[in-house]
């Protein structure tokens, strides 16, 4: 029975060679094509140092001001721009406002990309059943693969520092956009879309004007999910050198500075919460506004 | 050192690692150990498996050894220096950490010996750990000029920073290892600033080694903290700049490796010592087995050619020690008995 007590893998040199050969394969990918690829993510590049600029050289009153005027526009509440005030300038008591700033940058510019990037597939997905069997898949994978099985060829792709960092991010952050917007969309009824065709509709107006409108609500809950994986994924990011809340506890799990980890990673749990409240009333106040619901 | 995080305060770590370092029951028995009975003597050991190439290299040598050897019942605990040698003094587990880089956690560590908890056996790198600033070769061979961090320093072009245009990078250690501060000290002491370099932050030493394969693969410019033995030197070519200044070990001791020092002084990194480091438990019951950990060590150059080895067939660390025990035999034979070696050489 011994062959039943070791499992028949592949041989160790068949096993060796076979990850020689994929290592040298994508060795001679970033020899070649590298730098190209590098310059294509230029543009993301200056978008998010101009976001960080933004945030981080301003005068802090103004930026909190700022933010104060952002937060009652989608809200139109009071006690969360209060709390939401407060949050902030608690974190910047502690020291922690300049990694607060590159943090909201991180996740703001990673928010923008996975929308502008996930919606569109979203809307595919839910015009196609095919292309939603063959994206699901995919979806659970960046979902589940560790972050860092992909962090190593796109560091060895990108270098380190924002613009990796940002692709890691995003890479799982966007699966729950691209998944509610499909869902949100296939849960119009279909009565609506006969209104719609019968008084002639393009396929673009229906988008435009019957679906996606009606879909909000649930598009808005798949841009809250974004923005949590998001920030999850912030520690993670600063380990090929994001700036931010995460570096500090990152130091701090190295070192065992218990207190600096817990300050920063409450940092982190506060803008968390921040944005969770804020995205949710904004979602509630577009469908109250519209008083639609699907149920 | 690098991985050596300077935190003193450690209690915290001791309190997580406790529930890990669960009390061995140790054969009280060892105290008749001679020379045949050797073999049973041992009992179990525990050693540290920390998480840079040469130490765990080290670690499964260690393991091949005592357990082959000295019939030790051998298990490697992995973990990083820190949370590993706060174990040892506050739990007395593991029992062994074979590769210790004593700079940063001297006071902790010296307290501990000086108290009994501890014992130094060999220098397990008798040439001393290397640190400092380090380029590419090809960059190097392209301008023989760079010699020192000064000359480095002057062609900010020759080390482009991709986030901030127009200047060069400097490459910081890891968050968290101590000399991430000792980086940052010397980058204000040679005035790298207003020279047009920035500090890049390289996050862990995973970001840190990515970016020096990337530059070396795209045979790009890279000015940055680095040390040796390590695989990274073996795989990709690089030249340790020359500090340009001896080590000032007062000023490196007293000032630079803190992270509230005003006044950074240019200094040399000097070499840290390396050393293995025992429990007072382990070296009580260990027999024979100490005088092995009090004899064993090697130089960086073997150690380099080893990981070099490991990295061009993607071994892992114990596949390294088996090459190792196989190839090099003439070295380590020195380290044991007749005996050992003979029982070593039968279990490979």
């Amino acid at each position: 029975m011994s062959w039943a007590q070791t499992f028949p893998a592949l041989g160790e040199d068949t096993l060796r060679s076979l990850r020689q050969g994929i290592d040298g394969t994508f060795r001679e990918f970033t020899r070649e094509h590298g730098e190209t690829l590098e310059r294509l993510f230029d543009p993301l590049r200056e978008f998010l140092l101009a976001s960080e600029r933004l945030l981080t050289t301003s005068p802090w009153p103004l930026v909190v001001l700022g933010l104060a005027a952002l937060i009652w526009l989608a809200t139109r509440s009071w006690r969360i721009v209060a709390g939401a005030l407060a949050a902030l300038l608690l974190v910047g008591a502690f020291g922690m406002w300049d990694d607060l700033m590159k943090t909201l940058s991180m996740i703001f510019v990673s928010t923008v990309v996975a929308l502008v990037a996930g919606i569109p597939v979203g809307v595919l997905m839910s015009r196609s059943d095919r292309v939603q069997r063959w994206v699901n898949p995919l979806l659970d994978v960046m979902q589940t693969l560790p972050s860092f099985v992909y962090l190593i060829p796109v560091v060895m792709l990108l270098g380190i520092g924002r613009v990796p960092g940002l692709i890691a991010v995003v890479i799982y952050a966007i699966p729950p956009i691209i998944r509610f917007t499909n869902l949100g969309i296939r849960l119009v009824s279909r009565d609506l879309l006969e209104a719609a065709d019968a008084f002639g509709s393009s396929g673009w107006q229906k988008l435009r004007q019957v679906q996606l409108p009606l879909a909000l609500p649930t598009i808005m809950a798949g841009v809250n999910q974004t923005i949590m994986m998001a920030l999850s994924m912030v520690v993670i990011a600063s380990m090929i050198g994001v700036q931010g809340l995460g570096q500090p506890v990152l130091r701090a799990i190295t070192n065992q500075y218990f207190a600096m980890g817990l300050f920063n990673g409450l940092a982190i749990v506060a803008i968390a919460v921040l944005f969770d409240r804020v995205s949710q009333a904004y979602g509630r106040r577009l469908q109250k506004h519209q008083g639609v619901n699907h149920g | 050192m690098s991985r050596l995080p300077l935190s003193l305060a450690a209690v915290s770590a001791a309190l997580l690692l406790g529930a890990c370092g669960q009390k061995t029951e140790a054969p009280a028995n060892t105290q008749t150990a001679s020379e045949s009975a050797s073999a049973q003597a041992c009992g179990r050991v525990r050693i540290a498996n920390m998480t840079w190439q040469s130490a765990e290299l080290l670690a499964n040598v260690d393991k091949l050894i005592l357990s082959a050897g000295y019939g030790c019942d051998v298990e490697l605990v992995a973990g990083d220096t820190m949370p590993t040698l706060t174990s040892m003094i506050e739990k007395g587990q593991p029992d062994i950490a074979p590769e210790a880089w004593v700079n940063a956690i001297r006071e902790p560590l010296e307290n501990a010996v000086k108290d009994g908890r501890l014992h130094y056996a060999a220098r397990s790198l008798p040439d001393g750990g290397v640190e400092g600033w380090w380029i590419p070769k090809h960059v190097a061979d392209a301008h023989p000029e760079i010699k020192t961090i000064d000359d480095a320093l002057k062609r900010p072009d020759l080390f482009p920073s991709v986030e901030a245009k127009g200047k060069g990078a400097v490459h910081n250690c890891p968050s968290g290892w101590s000399c991430q501060i000792t980086t940052e000290n010397a980058f204000k002491a040679w005035g790298a600033k207003d020279k047009g370099f920035v500090l890049v932050d390289t996050g862990s030493a995973a970001g840190l080694d990515g970016s020096i394969a990337k530059a070396s693969e795209r045979k790009e410019g890279w000015l940055g903290y680095y040390w040796a033995p390590t695989a990274i030197l073996g795989k990709y070519e690089m030249v340790k700049l020359d500090a340009g200044v001896p080590h000032d070990k007062a000023a490196y001791e007293g000032c630079n490796t803190r992270a509230d020092c005003e006044q950074p002084a240019k200094t040399d990194w000097g070499h840290t010592e390396v050393v293995t480091v025992v429990t007072t438990d382990f070296k009580q019951r260990a027999g024979q087995a100490m005088d092995y950990l009090s004899t064993r060590g090697w130089s960086n150059d073997t150690v380099n050619r080893l990981l070099a080895w490991m990295g061009d067939n993607q071994a892992t660390g114990e596949d390294g020690a088996r090459h190792f025990l196989r190839t090099q035999p003439e070295l380590w034979k020195t380290w044991v008995s007749p005996e050992v070696a003979t029982r070593v050489e039968a279990s490979l």
